[in-house]
């Protein structure tokens, strides 16, 4: 990850080189901070978030297929930035509606599930799609009163991801939480791991179950919802990163926890590189993460019938 | 006043009443079986008197009502251990064992190394000795359920509460899993309650039996020092005809056998 991201710094449109920068370029230096720190930045954080977030859901709730976009965070996110670039200007201001698009997709979700007292992480997961495909309603309402040329399009373009964009004034806030989402929950992840235990046994082990849940999933998908919010969605990275550590280490321990942070980061600042070097023009990062992992994700399904 | 007490528990799923009204005690150093048949509510028993279920009465403890302590505070006096653990994602069994430590540590804290070596010492106990890196998924279910027995024993609660504990296990490991619990109940100020499907095995390792029979208390059984036809009866209420026998191993220790006196289809066409 460190090479990539290293690589992500001096790869893109704008050459840079080393020796300029030595030299005090100004020009590349405004380069270098403005852009390219701040993009590589986003790349590693918003990657090793979704890593991790990805590795909380998969074992809360005890479902290799789980990410943080089954209670509804993404669409939310999506339907908060169409809004966002209809009604708001700017780029943080769409970055912030979808911020509050996603966190309310998500607190709604968790409340739905808190209304159903049996406290099963199904509940959870049932109560998502629902706010997903509210999420997906409200954005398709406000694609039809889209105006086609340009804000049709910058919604697409914000659906597919990109980190293009991104500088170094947007960003501070949102990082600032994600790192302490990042930190809340490897203090907890020892109560991570009891809560991928049946409700009634992590009961019995002394966990409150159903509080500590919700935190756990609130935690990870503020994080989550903090990335998200700057870059669009961002496909695969949430699914692959967790199951890539766990084929590495076998176990689920705090070090896979991290080492599924760092794959996610490595994935997303190796899709990004790709993304504004592979094509002339700008590429959604979306589109890299996904030919990256569904190969991965090919491999997994082969190896699982192998052992299985 | 008795170690711990179930008064008047009565508990169902959606609606359906299955155990209705149940009460009986337990002294402690008792090491105390369940018998039923299929479906009579062993099961919601053991999950009421933990809390996992929703029910109507209370259970005391040492004078506690458990109904009113939270998940933290019953972790540390109650033990579980259901018919199979929940447990779904690649975790060494040293993790799941250490697990077991959960009431003892902070929310924030993570298990020291004196916790480990008594981790590692309760598996050398029933035979897992060695195996504390290897992957819990991928032992075999009966040593699975060692695993999680050893998990609740670390745990230091002062009632267990077992859930069909034997099911998986051969012979051997049978016998010795259940001295081990025997043992560890005997000690001071702790009982344990365990559902067995198996009557022969229950009448010999238990200390007393309770009888349930369609949500209710059949009867509560002292085997060792009841008397022959006092058990039969009841126990032929719950099994069909059988009969009770006292035999002797080689070493002349006294076991119960139960036999099936039920006619053969054959014989009664």
């Amino acid at each position: 990850m460190v090479v990539l991201a290293v690589a992500g710094l001096f790869v893109g449109k704008y050459p840079l080189s080393m020796q300029q920068l030595v030299a005090g370029d100004p020009m590349q230096w405004r380069v270098f901070l403005t852009l390219r720190c701040s993009r590589t930045v986003v790349g590693v954080v918003g990657g090793f978030a979704l890593g991790v977030a990805g590795f909380v859901y998969q074992t809360v709730f005890g479902n290799p297929l789980a990410s943080p976009d089954i209670i509804g965070v993404s669409s939310g996110a999506s339907a908060g930035a169409a809004a966002g670039i209809l009604f708001l200007s700017g780029a943080a201001a769409v970055t912030a509606s979808a911020f509050a698009g996603a966190l309310l997709a998500v607190v709604l979700a968790l409340g739905l599930s808190s209304l159903n007292r049996s406290g099963k992480s199904s509940t959870i997961v049932l109560a998502g799609i629902a706010v997903h495909s509210l999420a997906q309603t409200v954005l398709m309402c406000l694609k039809l009163t889209a105006d086609p040329e340009r804000e049709l399009a910058s919604i697409e373009y914000w659906i597919m991801g990109s980190l293009n964009g991104i500088s170094v004034h947007s960003i501070g806030g949102n990082l600032v939480l994600c790192a302490l989402c990042m930190v809340a929950l490897f203090l907890l992840h020892r109560q991570i791991i009891l809560l991928s235990a049946e409700e009634g046994e992590a009961r019995m082990l002394g966990v409150c179950v159903q509080r500590l849940r919700l935190a756990v999933l609130m935690i990870a998908t503020l994080a989550v919802s903090s990335v998200v919010s700057l870059t669009g969605l961002i496909s695969f990275v949430g699914l692959l990163a967790p199951h890539g550590a766990r084929l590495l280490t076998k176990e689920n321990r705090m070090g896979t926890m991290l080492l599924s942070g760092l794959l996610g980061g490595a994935l997303l600042c190796g899709a990004d590189i790709l993304a504004r070097s592979a094509a002339a023009a700008e590429l959604p990062v979306s589109i890299f993460t996904s030919i990256l992992g569904a190969p991965f994700l090919i491999f997994l399904i082969v190896q699982g019938r192998q052992r299985g | 006043m008795s170690f711990f007490s179930v008064e008047q528990i009565s508990a169902g799923y959606g609606g359906r009443e299955i155990l209705r009204g149940i009460s009986f005690e337990l002294e402690q150093g008792c090491f105390m079986g369940i018998l039923g048949a299929n479906g009579c509510g062993k099961t919601t028993l053991l999950k009421s008197i933990c809390g996992i279920l929703p029910h109507r009465g209370r259970c005391l403890l040492e004078q506690t009502v458990l109904e009113e302590l939270s998940a933290r505070q019953l972790a540390g006096r109650v033990g579980y251990i259901p018919q199979r653990s929940g447990i779904s994602i690649d975790i060494s069994v040293l993790d799941v064992v250490l697990m077991g430590f959960n009431p003892q540590l902070g929310l924030l804290e993570r298990p020291g190394k004196r916790m480990k070596e008594q981790a590692a010492q309760a598996l050398e106990q029933v035979g897992l000795a060695g195996k504390e890196e290897e992957n819990y998924l991928c032992l075999s279910e009966g040593q699975k359920q060692l695993c999680i027995l050893v998990r609740t024993i670390v745990s230091e609660s002062r009632l267990l509460l077992l859930d069909e504990p034997e099911s998986a296990l051969d012979f051997r490991y049978r016998h010795r899993m259940l001295k081990l619990l025997r043992g560890w109940a005997a000690q001071e100020r702790r009982a344990a309650l365990v559902t067995l499907h198996d009557p022969s095995l229950a009448l010999n390792v238990c200390d007393r039996l309770l009888l349930l029979s369609q949500g209710g208390v059949l009867g509560i059984l002292e085997p060792q020092t009841d008397s022959l036809e006092r058990m039969e009866p009841l126990l032929c209420q719950m099994y069909g005809k059988v009969s009770l026998q006292r035999c002797q191993n080689r070493r002349g220790e006294s076991q119960l056998v139960m036999l099936s006196e039920e006619e053969s289809a054959d014989e009664s066409d």
